[in-house]
């Protein structure tokens, strides 16, 4: 059998539809309980090829609507926030024993490395009693909301390859994010926006870039589509100088018009869709900007996130992602660039930019759990925070070691830490434990594949039968290893 | 759960002519196979010792013991006993795994076992044949070789082909197809006054013949080349790669033929005296993504390349999906794991290994009529150095080394030991190793050695036997120095000469005399021991008891991370005459002086460079091994020697061993069964918008069938044999067929019948590629400025979306400039930051090799031409040509505008919507004046500006 057959089959039938603009309201389990209802039920996505981003509806009763995806790119130290290891205390300033260093690949680490307490104080929190650092001391009052995994692992442990392994199950380009797949299953409920929509921090772009969020081998319309803190929030939303709105409602007037004359002489199909497509970004050209302007949102919520208006930052971006959540976007992404603390300069290191890194993010995460639960949206929105791969409990030791005023460690991609809260996951739970010394999975180990199966199965597929063939294969968000959901930690 | 709709009536319709034949295995039963059986049972799987891949394997017993297949007996073949078993434990397929056999298809089944079982090779793997054109009814209808084939299949379904498209829609899909540019208002003039009944093949040749022809054809080949002008992965730093494009559109616009330009691009390093040219054609495969974040693996990204380049290859040419043979043998066609390796092994041997430099390059003269005297300069250095390194193996081979006895060994910043390796002593370090070490190793001389003429230095890796598939990490000799240790006294000697174990290193091993470079070394990852020779300027007289030290500067540090420092190695020492007078030798100094003086020549010209394949001396060939379940880190068979898979027809070696030239030559010739066939396919699918086979990327048997497949094989064996492989003459058939000229105009039942035109009962009708997209408009609004070849392009890119992760500038000339209306294909393409344009229109980001583009119609596409400032800027042009270069009235200026657009003449209706809708625009501006600012200087130049955008975003604009 061949799905792209049926792919292509699908995209080639077009429906002519008088509503193909009207907004979908529907709610995904009153739509899942519609479909099952007309006896349908597979994971292959039925799109209308004149609106590719129609709400569709899962394979079975989804736990979350939508998600919201924090990375912090470079990798945060799971050793200083969230995994508490009071024994690599003891073994601070000592060298590193032998059985950590024989047999493994490192990045970065030369000579032989010292162990490396953790640097800030721990102490548990809530009723769940969860380990949490004095670094997210506002996260930490949400600590019964998290679903803590301490026992994530990934087999790449450069940080393009493992962000790509993070966000499209693959650690080569090419392949489709995981907000492409999830758009791509279920579409999205606002259409005069974007279903995949991607908000950038810290200055930088993550290194492979858009790859991130593209959409491989998926159709294009599924790419995510990266917001903007400076210029057009949307590449092109604004008119050029000289078109008022009102003449561009005249000039798209007479834009589709001829183009009716168009469809009417040639009959093809795809000239519909462009007339549909026309409007969609004359409508996107009002939404987007409108969701995009902070400006108006209440002093007491600016307070809260810690915003400043018309500036890129963290924050910023935690406000956007619930205004996007609101207005029903599918798949918000952000990326937080200045986590990579291998101790190289100040920046980079865990006792000077960590910190700074920390106070950015912690109290604007903590007011978009806030927020979102306030608005009821937190049971129905999955938040995930996580990097691309863990770091060591040795100190990094780059070129034989100087006066340690950096203080820093090396990637570890054999454990680290990624929590989720809100839809579809336990709250107030940890799961998964590593070493002693917070080096390797010792119970319950979370692979990168098995996180994406369990994403998917909180969004209502099944994650080996979510599928689209390429290159002779079905290829699958989870790749072709078995992977498993977690189903420990499903709500 | 698949729709069997259309796309299954066409292949009932296909299968009909053969009813009464035998049953076919191909074409009836290997589908059933694949659809129900193979995922268990095939390729991947081989569930209770049972496969359906090939006839012997499924003649066999599986685990129950009982033969599966029994031929002529379908009742003792255990395959149908279970398929209808009503048993849910013994049913095949497990209910868990899908649905149950049809009827017809158990039947079918039947009745092939019944015939005898026999295997069929998929079509696509059997020669291709000349089939005669069908008789059709309407004989007056086809126009070439072409449209018999087309025609009957219409006249089998019931179908009638559509009447000729009207001609200035037929100048314009031919010229965009051809050319990638819409035709000038003087071309579509001259063809409509044409009455000659060769009008259209004058223009069809005019176009072939436009230097344009190469642009467009280059940049559909750079999608499956995976071409960019950066690296990829990690950095993503620009790499200069520009002057393969220039050979791609040179290649196309004098028409190469196909068999050549794929050797070229394969193996045109290792043609007998390969031009320049050729080797610039092997950039092709350097195309791959490098990696150069600090701390990755030089081999990983290496072996990553490799595999890339054996799928590329596959996908390229052979339309066949190799990917998933690197972990299991091919779930549905009969390529085995191991023949994946095989193929490997013609491209595990190049020199390129994921180096930071991107070695190795090839300087090309940035004047390209300089290529034969820069080739003749390169092939001078060549020949010199390895008569050079020819001299010196002869006396290797006369050389007696002594090895140390009681050497001791001190390090700075690495712990060093010596330890006794098969009788010789040597150093080690000890843990890991800090970059920038100097060793210092103290050899206690021999009495009777009286002087020492050379060393001999060697560098081992710690695990030979695993590094000679898995290399380690390498070292650099930083700096070398020799002194005399006696009692007290301690006098340096001074060096002459440093000689690398190979002929054409790619660092100078002269700069580990001074310092200053990389010096001679193993950079960056040792497959094997490795040794330099070092020269004394004059031979060491020994005084009696007296030590040599040999002081040994290590490199630094690799990608932020690996130091280059020597893990385990030795140094020798001879008394031997012939290295004394080496230096002073007559053949010795010519050499050298003809290096040098090629080199000065070199120098002197103003050159860019190219990455190229090369091959490694085989005297360090690296081992090539099967990867466990495709990793690359657990090796496990050794493969003996390249080869291709077995159900294809064999490779010919040109002496004994095959090597990547074979493989090309096995590639390019008219025997492969998929090669012509692929590309006959790739270039109909360009002009037609689906191929004959829909699914270009897969000619296997998981692929979709041939719409008309004797016309395929008919157009494949024409193009090898009386085209020459002329692709030029390949298009020309494809396009003066009636079958493209055809109206496309599509009736509401045939839109509903064949909605992708498979049977082609109308014209295409496509929208244009994004590279066309572009293009179209500054050909359109008067801008595109034509010059063929040269380096990157940077036209305008919107605010915003220019941030690098590592500094590389994007600098737009300013308005007004040519080089900001060069065509697309000139574009600079970043892999991490691709053009936007070219993304929003479909356009992959090159990352890997793309065998189509599936077109999609998103509202970005509708912002990007309406809002972007490249576009705004061609409205203001085509704004321009309408208010100033058109004479006449109102209505003759939109209509030129109008025609400019779409190459159409505009209907009166049409001329009435673009009238009022000017006429609002200029009162709209004239009420209001400061709304133009920015734009135009006068309510009708605003007006105009608006309409001229409208006329750009037109339907017709962006379709072909």
């Amino acid at each position: 059998m061949n799905l792209l057959q049926h792919l292509q089959t699908e995209q080639l039938r077009h429906i002519t539809r008088r509503h193909f603009l009207r907004d979908c309201s529907t709610g995904l389990g009153g739509m899942w309980l519609a479909s099952q209802a007309m006896g349908a039920g597979n994971s292959m996505p039925q799109h209308d090829p004149s609106r590719p981003l129609a709400a569709l509806a899962p394979t079975f009763a989804p736990k979350a609507k939508r998600v919201i995806y924090l990375h912090m790119v470079g990798a945060p130290s799971q050793l200083e926030l969230f995994d508490y290891k009071p024994t690599l205390q003891k073994f601070d300033g000592k060298d590193c024993p032998s059985e950590f260093l024989e047999g493994q690949r490192f990045a970065f680490i030369q000579g032989t490395p010292k162990m490396l307490g953790p640097q800030f104080e721990f102490k548990q929190h809530g009723t769940s009693g969860a380990w949490i650092s004095d670094r997210l001391p506002e996260l930490a009052r949400h600590a019964d909301k998290l679903c803590i995994v301490k026992s994530m692992q990934t087999d790449q442990f450069n940080h393009g390859p493992a962000q790509l392994l993070v966000h499209t199950g693959n650690q080569n380009l090419g392949y489709p994010a995981m907000g492409a797949w999830t758009t791509w299953g279920l579409g999205t409920e606002n259409q005069n926006l974007p279903g995949f929509m991607v908000l950038i921090s810290g200055g930088r772009v993550p290194r492979v870039g858009a790859s991130l969020w593209g959409s491989g081998f998926l159709p294009s319309v599924y790419q995510g589509v990266q917001c903007r803190s400076t210029g057009d929030p949307v590449l092109n939303a604004a008119n050029p100088p000289g078109i008022t709105r009102d003449i561009r409602r005249s000039a798209l007037d007479s834009l589709q018009k001829l183009n009716r004359r168009t469809l009417d002489e040639f009959g093809d199909q795809e000239t519909l869709t462009r007339i549909a497509q026309y409007e969609m970004a004359f409508r996107m050209q009002i939404s987007v900007p409108e969701i995009m302007t902070i400006k108006d949102e209440p002093e007491s919520i600016h307070e809260m996130y810690g915003t400043q208006p018309g500036k890129e930052s963290f924050a910023n971006n935690c406000l956007l992602a619930r205004r996007l959540a609101e207005n029903g976007v599918r798949f918000i992404q952000l990326f937080d660039w200045g986590w990579d603390s291998h101790g190289s300069n100040k920046n980079e290191a865990i006792n000077h930019g960590f910190k700074s890194k920390c106070d950015s993010i912690d109290k604007p995460i903590a007011a978009l759990l806030t927020d979102l639960e306030q608005r009821g949206m937190l049971d129905e929105t999955l938040v995930v925070w996580g990097g691309e791969f863990g770091r060591t409990p040795m100190q990094e030791n780059r070129g034989g070691g100087s006066g340690n005023a950096f203080v820093g460690r090396d990637h570890n991609p054999n454990a680290f830490t990624l929590w989720m809260a809100g839809a579809g996951v336990k709250p107030g739970i940890s799961y998964g434990e590593t070493d002693e010394m917070g080096y390797n999975v010792v119970n319950n180990p979370v692979q990168v594949r098995d996180f994406h199966a369990t994403l998917l199965q909180i969004l209502g597929f099944d994650a080996k039968k979510l599928s689209f063939p390429f290159q002779g294969l079905d290829q699958k968000l989870i790749g072709v290893k078995p992977a498993k959901v977690v189903k420990d930690i499903l709500a | 759960m698949i729709p069997k709709g259309s796309i299954h009536s066409l292949v009932t319709l296909a299968l009909a002519g053969s009813a009464m034949a035998k049953v076919d295995f191909a074409n009836e039963v290997r589908p059933i196979l694949n659809e129900h059986c193979t995922a268990c049972h095939g390729g991947v799987k081989e569930a209770g010792d049972v496969s359906f891949i090939y006839r012997e394997k499924a003649l066999g017993k599986g685990d129950s013991g009982k033969p599966v297949i029994v031929p002529g007996d379908p009742d003792a073949s255990e395959m149908i006993v279970r398929i209808l078993s009503t048993d849910p434990d013994e049913v095949m397929p497990k209910p868990e795994h899908g649905p149950p056999l049809a009827a017809e298809e158990v039947a079918t089944l039947r009745q092939w076992i019944k015939e005898g079982a026999e295997w069929g090779e998929h079509w696509a793997f059997t020669a291709p044949e000349k089939h005669p054109a069908p008789e059709v009814k309407d004989t007056d209808w086809p126009q070439n070789e072409v449209d018999p084939f087309i025609l009957a299949r219409l006249e089998a379904e019931g179908l009638k082909p559509s009447e000729p498209a009207d001609r200035a829609a037929l100048l314009r899909r031919v010229s965009l197809d051809l050319t990638g540019l819409p035709p000038t208002p003087a071309e579509i003039d001259s063809f409509l006054a044409d009455e000659s009944k060769d009008a259209f093949a004058k223009q069809v040749d005019r176009l072939l013949d436009s230097p344009r022809f190469g642009e467009r054809w280059a940049s559909v080949w750079m999608d499956l080349a995976r071409y960019a002008d950066s690296e990829g992965l990690g950095v993503d730093r620009r790499r200069s790669v520009w002057k393969y494009r220039d050979w791609l559109i040179d290649s196309f616009n004098k028409d190469l033929p196909f068999d050549e330009f794929t050797i070229h691009q394969l193996a045109g390093d290792l043609l007998p005296d390969a031009t320049l040219e050729q080797k610039i054609a092997t950039t092709f495969h350097r195309l791959t993504q490098s990696n150069n974040e600090g701390g990755t693996d030089d081999e990983e990204f290496r072996v990553a390349a490799v595999i890339d380049r054996v799928n590329t290859t596959w996908e390229v040419w052979q339309g066949v999906t190799m990917g998933c043979v690197q972990c299991h043998s091919h779930p549905y066609d009969p390529i085995e794991f191991g023949e994946f390796y095989q193929f490997t092994e013609f491209f595990n041997q190049t020199i390129d290994a994921d180096l930071s430099e991107g070695y190795p390059v090839l300087r090309v003269p940035l004047d390209s009529t300089r290529n034969a005297e820069v080739n003749a300069l390169h092939r001078r250095i060549e020949k010199a150095e390895q008569d050079l390194h020819a001299v010196r193996q002869e006396l290797r081979s006369q050389t007696r080394w002594t090895w140390p006895t009681g050497m001791t060994a001190e390090g700075d910043k690495t712990k060093l030991s010596v330890v006794k390796h098969e009788g010789v002593e040597e150093y080690r370090t000890v843990g890991n190793v800090t970059q920038g070490s100097t060793f210092k190793l103290n050899i206690p001389v021999a009495d009777d050695l009286g002087t020492v003429t050379a060393l001999r230095v060697e560098f081992w890796p710690d695990d030979p036997e695993t590094a000679a598939h898995t290399p380690e990490w390498g070292a650099d000799l930083k700096q070398i120095k020799v002194h005399l240790v006696g009692q007290g006294s301690e006098i340096a000697i001074p060096l002459a000469e440093v000689i690398a174990d190979e002929a054409h290193p790619l660092f100078n091993p002269n700069a580990s005399l001074t310092g200053k470079g990389r010096g001679w070394g193993t950079y960056s990852k040792t497959f094997g021991p490795r040794h330099a020779i070092v020269l004394p300027k004059e031979p060491i007289d020994l005084p009696a008891g007296a030590t040599l030290r040999v002081t040994m500067r290590q490199g630094g540090s690799i990608l932020a991370s690996f130091p280059m420092v020597s893990e385990r190695g030795r140094v020798a020492i001879t008394n031997s005459d012939v290295w004394a007078a080496h230096l002073s030798d007559p053949r010795v100094v010519a050499l050298q002086k003809e290096i040098a003086d090629a080199k000065s020549k070199l120098k002197a010209i103003p050159t860019t460079t190219v990455p190229v394949m090369k091959e490694r001396d085989p005297a360090f060939a690296r081992s090539t091994h099967q990867f466990i379940r495709g990793n690359w880190l657990e090796k496990g068979e050794v493969v003996e020697q390249a080869g291709t898979p077995g159900i294809f027809p064999p490779l010919k070696a040109r002496d004994g061993k095959p090597d990547r030239l074979d493989m090309a030559r096995w590639i390019a010739s008219a025997d492969n069964p998929l090669t012509a066939r692929v590309a006959v396919n790739r270039f109909w699918l360009e002009l037609f918008g689906v191929g004959i086979v829909p699914t270009p990327e897969d000619f296997g048997s998981a692929g979709e069938k041939p719409t008309h497949r004797e016309l395929l094989d008919t157009l494949a064996v024409r193009f090898t044999d009386e085209m020459g492989w002329s692709v030029k003459s390949l298009l020309r058939e494809l396009v003066t067929s009636a079958t493209y000229q055809q109206s496309a105009v599509t009736p509401a039942d045939l839109a509903k019948r064949d909605p992708d035109n498979r049977l082609l009962a109308r014209g295409p009708r496509q929208r244009l590629t994004a590279e066309m997209v572009r293009d179209h408009a500054l050909a359109a609004s008067g801008l595109v400025h034509h010059e063929t070849g040269g380096a990157p392009t940077h036209p305008p890119i919107p605010g915003g979306v220019w941030k690098p992760f590592s500094s590389d500038k994007w600098d737009t000339p300013k308005e007004g400039s040519p080089d900001r209306y060069r065509r697309s294909v000139y574009t600079y393409w970043k892999r991490s930051i691709p053009f936007p344009l070219f993304i929003t229109f479909d356009a992959p980001p090159r990352e890997l090799c793309s065998k189509r583009r599936i077109v999609s119609n998103t509202p970005l596409q509708a912002l990007a031409v309406l809002n972007d400032p490249a576009f705004h800027e061609c409205a203001k042009s085509l704004a321009r040509v309408m208010k100033y270069d058109t004479e006449g009235s109102l209505d003759e200026k939109l209509a030129a505008g109008y025609r400019r657009a779409t190459s159409r003449e505009a209907t009166p209706a049409r001329i009435d919507d673009l009238r009022a809708l000017y006429n609002e625009l200029v009162a709209s501006y004239e009420k209001d004046p400061t709304t133009m600012k920015d734009m135009a200087g006068t309510p009708d130049g605003a007006a105009f500006t608006v309409v001229a955008s409208v006329l750009l975003n037109l339907d017709e604009a962006l379709i072909r």
